[in-house]
């Protein structure tokens, strides 16, 4: 497949800037319309770290058994130690360690 | 500017949220890495990859961008995948807000500028804590941005040497710097319903709804279900 010509790699960029940036100051704008009540602050806290459990859930679901052990052990050393290092270093080494096994058996 | 000083942005912040964004920044270098050789085994330019890094500064749309990088640019396609992916950042500059709205209008939007996931997710975890300071967004943010453009300098310069990244666990990096943000802070019980329904709502719309959209979906029916349910118990007053 041939590369695209200059100006549509630059269109291109641009766009996805205007859009990458667009999206986050959109919703302060939304925000700025809607009176800070303590409704809205109930809805804006949960929803906050409701996003990060969106994130993660098909992950988990629809991950493969690396992407599910990797979860296990970040999980229990966030739980217990609470080192964001030893959690992720041990998540990626668990999800390596998985992927390795598979392809040695 | 009100005269209730909610936030503010000095140096010694900015200097604290970016070393405690480094050991995640740690990894985005590898990450950044990864983008930069698949950048080049699309056959995208060196300056092109970089450009993207500098400017557009999210790797799920850039690595998507990617496999619609031949001519004639499908701009319109890549115009949507992008909105879709994005619509997540819509909802995390809004979590912000409270914390934003004493500044001006510019300087508010001056801050999101480096807002992306991680940064995003620890700062606000720091403002829940009640940390004021927006040096630990910033810096933080900082962190990322300049470990992402090193990473993807070092994946177009030295070419072909990961072109597996899962194999050595690096896809799971940002999932496990999430999954640590939501159980490493003591979670709260009445968090409970909120995240099920959105657990399940993701879930739901990852299956049958246009891909990316599960983010959204997710994060508004936990905010929503936080307003529904009643609160009793648990020590929260009750207004």
């Amino acid at each position: 497949m041939s590369s695209p010509p200059l100006w549509q790699a630059l269109l291109a960029i641009g766009l996805l800037a205007v859009i990458a940036y667009g999206s986050r100051v959109l919703g302060l704008l939304v925000m700025s319309k809607v009176p800070l009540g303590p409704k809205v602050q109930r809805f804006v806290d949960a929803m906050s770290t409701s996003v990060l459990i969106a994130i993660v859930a098909p992950l988990i679901v629809y991950g493969d058994g690396g992407a599910r052990l990797a979860a296990l052990a970040t999980t229990l050393v966030a739980i217990l130690w609470r080192s964001p290092l030893l959690a992720i270093g041990l998540g990626m080494m668990a999800a390596a360690a998985w992927r390795w096994w598979l392809q040695a058996a | 500017m009100s005269r209730d000083s909610e936030a503010w942005l000095d140096a010694p912040g900015t200097w604290r949220g970016l070393v405690m964004m480094l050991p995640v920044a740690a990894f985005t270098v590898a990450f950044g890495l990864a983008f930069g050789v698949a950048a080049v085994h699309h056959g995208l330019a060196d300056w092109e990859a970089m450009l993207l890094s500098t400017l557009v500064f999210s790797a799920p749309s850039q690595f998507a961008a990617l496999d619609m990088w031949h001519s004639p640019m499908p701009l319109l396609a890549l115009a949507t995948v992008t909105v879709a992916i994005h619509t997540r950042h819509m909802l995390m500059s809004a979590a912000l807000y409270p914390w934003l709205h004493s500044l001006g209008r510019g300087r508010q939007f001056a801050m999101v500028l480096l807002m992306s996931d991680s940064n995003w997710a620890m700062a606000l975890g720091q403002y829940h804590r009640g940390e004021r300071n927006l040096g630990i967004l910033l810096g933080s943010g900082i962190a990322l941005w300049g470990a992402w453009i090193l990473g993807t300098l070092v994946g177009v310069t030295f070419g072909g040497g990961i072109d597996q990244p899962e194999r050595y666990g690096l896809d799971v990096i940002m999932f496990c710097f999430f999954l640590m943000m939501l159980f490493g802070g003591r979670p709260r019980l009445v968090m409970a319903m909120p995240w099920l329904a959105a657990a399940l709502a993701a879930l739901a719309a990852y299956r049958w709804l246009p891909p990316y959209l599960h983010i959204m979906v997710g994060g508004l029916a936990g905010g929503m279900v936080a307003v529904v349910i009643p609160r009793h118990g648990a020590g929260e007053p009750a207004r």
